[in-house]
């Protein structure tokens, strides 16, 4: 039987009756107050444009519908939703890709230094990234050796987005529980690594692998600085970085409208994929 | 050692010569390259993405560098320029005031939430989710609505207020009011988390101590008071830690909704680091300002590791 600090019985009490329905209320009017940004941009975004000003009328008196596909084709939505879509899938197959193969390698494959090695991706988890971004920027800008800049090409997003050693540190962790036995018959049937790793570690990992897309897409889908500054043609620019700088030209209510759209995708993942979100941010809290 | 070649090695062993190791060094060989071809990709990645832009940028601090220009040796000046700026102290007492705020708005209430959501008997997961929702939409686009909220003039957070007699506040334009405006933006968008890791923690407690704790006699406050909390304990800590990680490292809220002002009321070491190198291409002093921010933060977590175990140690 499931129980908190409150046990079933004490509930059914008059005064245990009066705790829960304060905490149920308290837990609603946060909740209310933690909707209210989303809400209000849905019900701003069926506003008229002198309607919107009047902002204490929360429901609009005729709501206006066309204002979500005016915004959808004005601010040229489908581009900057295609351009968030195509930046973030990239970064995360490459980023997801590039970490199970350097995780299999230090939990199967025990390369000489692998100790060395781990230390080296953990450092770039204690050093903040604002901290060393202004040389990533000029890194991106001038590649060493090669001098090719990556401005202006979504390579300039994708590849410094793979760089993420709690990806690497989960999937080794989980590798390293998959019994060696397993690895080992595989060897002594003639598998190569390539086969072992795509043909028993990746169909073991696929939850976590799934944990790690999702946690990765969200996060890459918000960010803003660099994107910001790597993609300087506002045609390639993601929602994050274009729709606020477009935003001001248009009404109030097409903002609404626009912004209330550009934060579906996020949101309807956050809902539909939540039990492995969940997953992922107690993994998060582990970490340190 | 797991290599595929165990089994040879173990049966050499007692022998120890010179050639014997350089056959064992051989016969490990292929494994050893099909492992370092597996971290290629990542070791590439990293040290051009991370690795060479971490040693660049202590060495960006000890030189004076323009965007595609020339590296000129300048030893300690930018740090010394730094510590002239009358923007240090402003960015980093306004950190300090952003970690207040954020603490006072935002530590707590996370733990409360957890504490009661675990007690609820209908509509966890509703909760769950609502709490979260915030924590997965892009600052640059919530920012759009908070803007709006925020108007003084047709705002919905200022006619509200009216409706009890509140003057019109001006919340992202008066230097008083911005810094608590902005936090609550960031604490919107943060404490979902902390909840849910605080909840997810909770489940954890055997609830045979809740059980004896009330045969016991113990209140439901006494419960959550030397039981809920005590396990929560060392995941408050370290979230009080991370928090203040978080908002020392702010940037795009101040940067997009009051960008620094007024004045430099809402100007933190990030959006600072950004204007000289991207405003201005000073790349060597931003650099320096990095570099500080590093000694800074991991000065901060280390100290605050030392106090917690001499603390927790006394008890």
């Amino acid at each position: 039987m499931d129980r908190g600090f409150f046990s079933n019985v004490e509930l059914r009490t008059p005064k245990g009756r009066f705790f829960y329905s304060l905490a149920f209320l308290f837990l609603a009017v946060i909740a209310i107050v933690t909707l209210f940004p989303f809400l209000y941009a849905f019900t701003s975004g069926l506003k008229s444009s002198t309607e919107v000003v009047k902002s204490l009328n929360l429901l609009p008196e005729n709501p206006i519908w066309e204002n979500y596909s005016q915004a959808w084709t004005r601010f040229e939505m489908p581009r900057m939703f295609a351009n968030s879509f195509v930046i973030v899938t990239g970064s995360v197959l490459l980023r997801v890709g590039v970490s199970a193969a350097a995780a299999f390698s230090l939990s199967k494959l025990k390369p000489i230094g692998g100790r060395f090695i781990s230390l080296g991706f953990l450092l770039t988890l204690m050093i903040p990234s604002i901290a060393y971004f202004v040389p990533l920027y000029t890194t991106i800008a001038d590649l060493p050796i090669i001098h090719t800049s990556l401005i202006g090409s979504y390579w300039g997003l994708w590849l410094p987005y793979t760089v993420d050693a709690f990806s690497i540190f989960v999937l080794k962790t989980f590798f390293d529980r998959i019994p060696g036995d397993l690895t080992d018959s595989a060897r002594v049937d003639g598998a190569n690594p390539l086969q072992m790793l795509t043909h028993i570690i990746l169909p073991l990992s696929r939850s976590i692998l799934i944990v790690l897309c999702v946690l990765a897409f969200v996060a890459l889908w918000r960010d803003f600085l660099l994107p910001y500054l790597v993609l300087t043609d506002p045609a390639t620019q993601p929602i994050t970085v274009r729709l606020f700088y477009v935003a001001g030209d248009y009404s109030l209510n097409l903002q609404m409208a626009a912004s209330f759209l550009a934060l579906l995708p996020p949101l309807l993942i956050a809902i539909l994929l939540q039990r492995y979100m969940k997953i992922g941010l107690t993994l998060g809290g582990v970490k340190g | 050692m797991n290599s595929p070649y165990t089994l040879e090695t173990k049966m050499e062993q007692p022998k120890k010569t010179k050639t014997l190791d350089l056959a064992r060094i051989r016969a490990a060989l292929p494994g050893q390259i099909a492992a370092y071809i597996f971290l290629l990709p990542a070791l590439m990645l990293y040290a051009v993405f991370a690795w060479f832009p971490i040693i660049q940028s202590i060495l960006m601090s000890l030189h004076d560098v323009r965007l595609g220009g020339e590296w000129t040796w300048v030893g300690l000046d930018n740090f010394a320029l730094m510590l002239r700026d009358p923007a240090f102290e402003d960015a980093w007492r306004n950190s300090l005031e952003f970690a207040f705020w954020s603490l006072a708005l935002g530590y707590l209430v996370p733990v409360i939430i957890a504490i009661l959501v675990r007690e609820m008997r209908q509509g966890k997961g509703f909760f769950r989710v609502v709490y979260f929702l915030p924590t997965v939409v892009p600052t640059a686009i919530a920012v759009i609505i908070w803007r709006f909220i925020y108007d003084p003039d047709i705002g919905i957070l200022n006619e509200f207020l009216g409706q009890f007699g509140v003057s019109r506040l001006l919340w992202l334009q008066d230097a008083t009011l911005a810094k608590p405006a902005l936090v609550a933006v960031m604490t919107w968008g943060a404490f979902g988390t902390t909840a849910l890791i605080y909840l997810a923690s909770l489940q954890d407690v055997a609830q045979e101590l809740y059980e004896a704790a009330e045969l016991d006699g113990a209140t439901p406050l006494q419960r959550i008071r030397h039981i809920s909390l005590p396990h929560l304990y060392p995941v408050m800590s370290l979230m009080f830690v991370l928090q203040v990680i978080a908002v020392v490292q702010v940037f795009t809220e101040p940067f997009l909704l009051t960008s620094g002002g007024p004045g430099r009321a809402t100007l933190t070491p990030a959006m600072h680091i950004y204007n000289r190198a991207f405003i201005r291409f000073d790349m060597g002093y931003a650099s320096a300002w990095s570099v500080t921010m590093i000694v800074i933060l991991g000065a901060f977590s280390i100290i605050y590791r030392v106090v917690n175990y001499r603390l927790t140690a006394d008890r």
